[in-house]
């Protein structure tokens, strides 16, 4: 599954803001420095918007975001 | 019958404690400590000063904006996680300091909610017509309690002395803010994640730090900074959207946002989440000149605001806060 070209955009313009190469696959999101705690909030206001999901509090934690494919998993768990 | 924030003051301790003065014993540097909370300097008390003293000192400007006098408030709420002692609160320090007549004095633990669930509690009182004026103190000396070394440092930085005042009243006054809805929430899962275990019946009731260095790092103030940053961020958000969305307004209605004074990135974030317009001015910080005042910070920061003469009649106010616990929730007023 294809994450939303909208949730794409926003971790490369994240990157692209910190002068950062954009993510591919298997990169660390948080390692790489394309999200931080704060970033990671925003993040997820996005991943609602674009994928329709709902993401409970429990859920906000940087292991469901880790990577690309993580984010993926994730949002087919909540659709499933 | 309805509930007026009639008054409000505040009074922080003279010592002026910049970046620059913490940074090196801390193991910082002074501009990374602003660009990652908004803080410049902070308030730390001499050594002796109580909580109660400067909580007397914002009553006492919160009683004369208000036009009252002490021997006409009914009931005092005092709101600190730094009481003057472990027993009793420190409500009845303020009742002999103001000489207030023999009303109820109580004291409320909820970090930094206490100005919001001291004015859900106020309000009750006055609606309920068991108060005409209630008094509320919020007030902290966390420099007595921080840990200033480097392994604490980014947490020991933030926290700043202060007290602010709030006086609720059953009648409107000039400059009053009508209070028409406090939503309040608590999730007990993230007990652990900030707060300070000792001394309590779960760690040990000893007052000293006694032991190794666990049972040492039980009396010390601990934060699990990304678990804060990740929920108070959605958590202030979704309370301001559940109010917004009860009294049928958008954050566009919404003139100012008055938050607890946490750290400047989150209260943008805040901002950011509820698309609330930021371009004139609207959320209200205090944060560069005070820190966190934890309890304190909201009273001071809508104090601050109030004296400036912005507020217009009719403006909204939005007053969200997290904090210990987790507890969480916001308040809307309107001039």
């Amino acid at each position: 599954m294809a994450l939303p070209q909208g949730v794409t955009d926003y971790l490369n313009d994240n990157a692209a803001n910190n002068g950062l190469q954009q993510p591919v696959s298997g990169d660390d999101l948080f390692k790489a420095g394309v999200l931080d705690s704060f970033a990671l909030v925003d993040f997820i206001g996005v991943l609602e918007t674009e994928t329709g999901i709902k993401v409970p509090d429990s859920d906000v934690k940087p292991a469901n975001f880790q990577t690309l494919e993580a984010i993926e998993r994730y949002v087919e768990s909540r659709k499933g | 019958m309805k509930a007026y924030i009639t008054g409000s003051g505040m009074y922080v301790p003279e010592p002026v404690i910049t970046n620059e003065e913490i940074a090196g014993r801390l193991g910082l540097e002074a501009e990374w400590i602003f660009k990652s909370s908004g803080i410049r300097r902070r308030r730390w008390a001499d050594e002796g000063t109580t909580t109660s003293s400067l909580a007397a000192r914002a009553l006492t400007l919160a009683l004369e904006d208000a036009g009252l006098k002490p021997e006409d408030v009914d009931y005092l709420i005092f709101g600190t996680m730094t009481p003057d002692r472990f027993i009793p609160g420190s409500s009845p320090a303020v009742q002999k300091a103001l000489s207030l007549r023999e009303i109820p004095c109580l004291d409320i633990r909820a970090a930094c909610c206490n100005a919001l669930y001291a004015l859900q509690v106020a309000r009750a009182l006055v609606s309920s017509g068991t108060a005409k004026h209630v008094a509320i103190c919020l007030a902290e000396i966390q420099s007595a309690f921080l840990d200033l070394s480097p392994e604490a440092g980014a947490l020991s930085m933030l926290f700043g002395d202060g007290a602010s005042a709030l006086i609720v009243s059953s009648e409107k006054t000039d400059g009053a803010l009508s209070i028409l809805d406090i939503h309040l929430a608590t999730d007990g899962t993230y007990v652990d994640d900030l707060g300070l275990r000792c001394p309590g019946t779960e760690f040990g009731a000893s007052l000293v730090q006694a032991g190794g260095d666990e049972q040492r790092a039980n009396h010390n103030p601990r934060m699990n900074g990304q678990s804060v940053i990740l929920q108070a961020g959605r958590k202030m958000v979704n309370a301001c959207q559940t109010v917004l969305q009860r009294n049928d307004l958008q954050a566009t209605d919404v003139r100012w946002m008055v938050p607890h004074q946490a750290n400047a990135n989150l209260l943008a974030q805040v901002a950011r989440g509820l698309r609330f317009p930021t371009d004139q001015g609207g959320v209200v910080s205090v944060l560069e000149d005070y820190g966190n005042t934890s309890s304190a910070s909201m009273g001071i920061a809508l104090d601050t605001l109030r004296r400036s003469g912005r507020i217009q009649e009719g403006d909204r106010l939005l007053l969200p806060a997290f904090g210990a616990g987790f507890t969480w929730g916001t308040g809307l007023c309107v001039a």
